[in-house]
């Protein structure tokens, strides 16, 4: 006699399932497949595996587009692409294991098909493809995702480790600016900046270019707010380090720096700052002869 | 097909056009790089690498903040004896245009509450320069960059 489709599925499905995890866990020995030996990965294998195959009894003949966003099954899609996001070496791994259950699926489905001798053969093939290239997409939308936020969280905290400010010296403090300064670099670097000049009473602030590639409008313009919040906070800025093709393009453009102290090296832009605060270097010999 | 490399690469990295896409803040410090790159593998001297690349960033910065977007062409000009003899810049915007030229082209004039000199700078900074914008249609904006400056364009 022959079985229906959901029977046979239901029948095979102890074997069909340890042969996936057996076949999955001596794939590979790295990312995911490493941990899929232990009892989580296990667990969260077989609740995908069921909800497949629990998906795959009751297919309707026309599937929707996509898969139902807030099913369990997506929750556990989900997990599987956090998971992943712990080993990004191996970026492809959520795809190959669905990739191979579909594999194993079509293999028993195709079994299934030359037992019960059915007509529409074709049907139930394209059937399980179809559901496995919508799973496909959302693990992959899923990864692109992680990835994404994982990309801007790295590149805030890489602004954070980009604007120091330094104490140089009692009332001293130092700013070196590297690297792109954008709109919100900018609003950082002027937090940061103010927040040191409040705590440590500056008197002085050298704010030193030399790390800065281009300086066009917006980014002098950054600047010169910069400067304007540190004056009202009762410090002076000596600007550094503006390159001779800087200083000529800036004067081109018709960007003056106004009345800012302004001094070619940083060398002497802290000369310049302890000059203001009343001290200097001097060599030692002088004091000891 | 292997073959001599040289029959198909262009003469010099630095001596192919380039278009580069500019949608927001992100692009314009990439777009000057890209041109002062240029400008550095043509002969170009760093003060004017340097003019170039601060033109390129203001008027890309413009397509940003004012038409949300565009592109940006950088082509070096090569004489018909292969000698470089400059690099043009074009930027192209499907904005809402510059309704009056004339008063963009002024000092310290911004609809944006910026400083006003990034368009007239541009101008500065650059050897030829001509701006063609139709309001609701866009800006289209050329500057040329000639590798030895002739005394009279300069200003």
């Amino acid at each position: 006699m022959t079985v229906s489709l959901p029977q046979f599925l239901q029948a095979h499905r102890d074997e069909m399932l340890a042969e996936w995890l057996a076949e999955w866990s001596s794939s590979s020995a790295v990312g995911l497949a490493a941990t899929s030996s232990t009892a989580q990965t296990r667990h969260v294998m077989q609740t995908l595996f069921d909800e497949i195959l629990s998906q795959l009894m009751v297919a309707p003949q026309d599937p929707p587009p996509g898969l139902d966003e807030h099913a369990p099954l997506c929750k556990h899609l989900r997990h599987l692409a956090a998971e992943q996001a712990r080993h990004p070496e191996v970026a492809t791994d959520p795809m190959r294991m669905m990739f191979s259950l579909r594999h194993l699926l079509l293999r028993h489905v195709s079994t299934w098909i030359r037992e019960a001798g059915t007509t529409p053969v074709a049907e139930h093939l394209v059937q399980v493809n179809r559901y496995f290239d919508q799973i496909a997409l959302f693990v992959f939308n899923n990864i692109i995702n992680l990835r994404d936020r994982h990309i801007s969280e790295q590149s805030l905290s890489l602004m954070e480790l980009s604007t120091p400010v330094l104490r140089l010296w009692h009332r001293i403090l130092l700013l070196p600016l590297v690297g792109i300064i954008d709109t919100g670099r900018a609003r950082q670097v002027t937090d940061h900046l103010l927040e040191a000049i409040a705590r440590h009473e500056a008197r002085v602030t050298v704010i030193d270019l030399t790390g800065v590639p281009i300086i066009d409008t917006s980014v002098a313009q950054h600047i010169m707010k910069t400067i304007d919040a540190a004056r009202l906070l009762g410090s002076r800025v000596v600007l550094t380090g503006i390159s001779p093709e800087g200083a000529q393009t800036l004067t081109k453009l018709g960007i003056r720096f106004g009345d800012v102290i302004c001094r070619a090296t940083l060398r002497a832009g802290i000369a310049e700052a302890l000059l203001i605060i009343g001290k200097r270097i001097t060599a030692m010999e002088d004091q000891a002869r | 097909m292997p073959g001599d490399p040289s029959l198909h690469a262009p003469p010099h990295p630095g001596h192919c056009s380039l278009a580069i896409p500019i949608t927001g803040e992100r692009d314009v410090m990439h777009a000057a790089r890209k041109a002062r790159q240029m400008a550095e593998h043509l002969g170009f001297s760093r003060a004017q690498a340097y003019h170039v690349a601060t033109a390129t960033s203001e008027l890309t910065s413009n397509m940003a903040v004012h038409a949300g977007g565009g592109t940006l062409h950088l082509r070096p000009l090569i004489d018909t004896d292969g000698t470089v003899t400059g690099l043009e810049l074009k930027a192209e915007d499907q904005g809402p245009g510059i309704a009056d030229l004339e008063l963009a082209m002024t000092d310290g004039y911004s609809t944006a509450r910026r400083l006003g000199c990034g368009l007239p700078g541009a101008s500065r900074l650059m050897d030829e320069f001509s701006i063609r914008s139709t309001p609701g249609q866009g800006t289209r904006i050329k500057a040329i960059k000639w590798r030895h400056s002739r005394p009279a364009d300069r200003s």
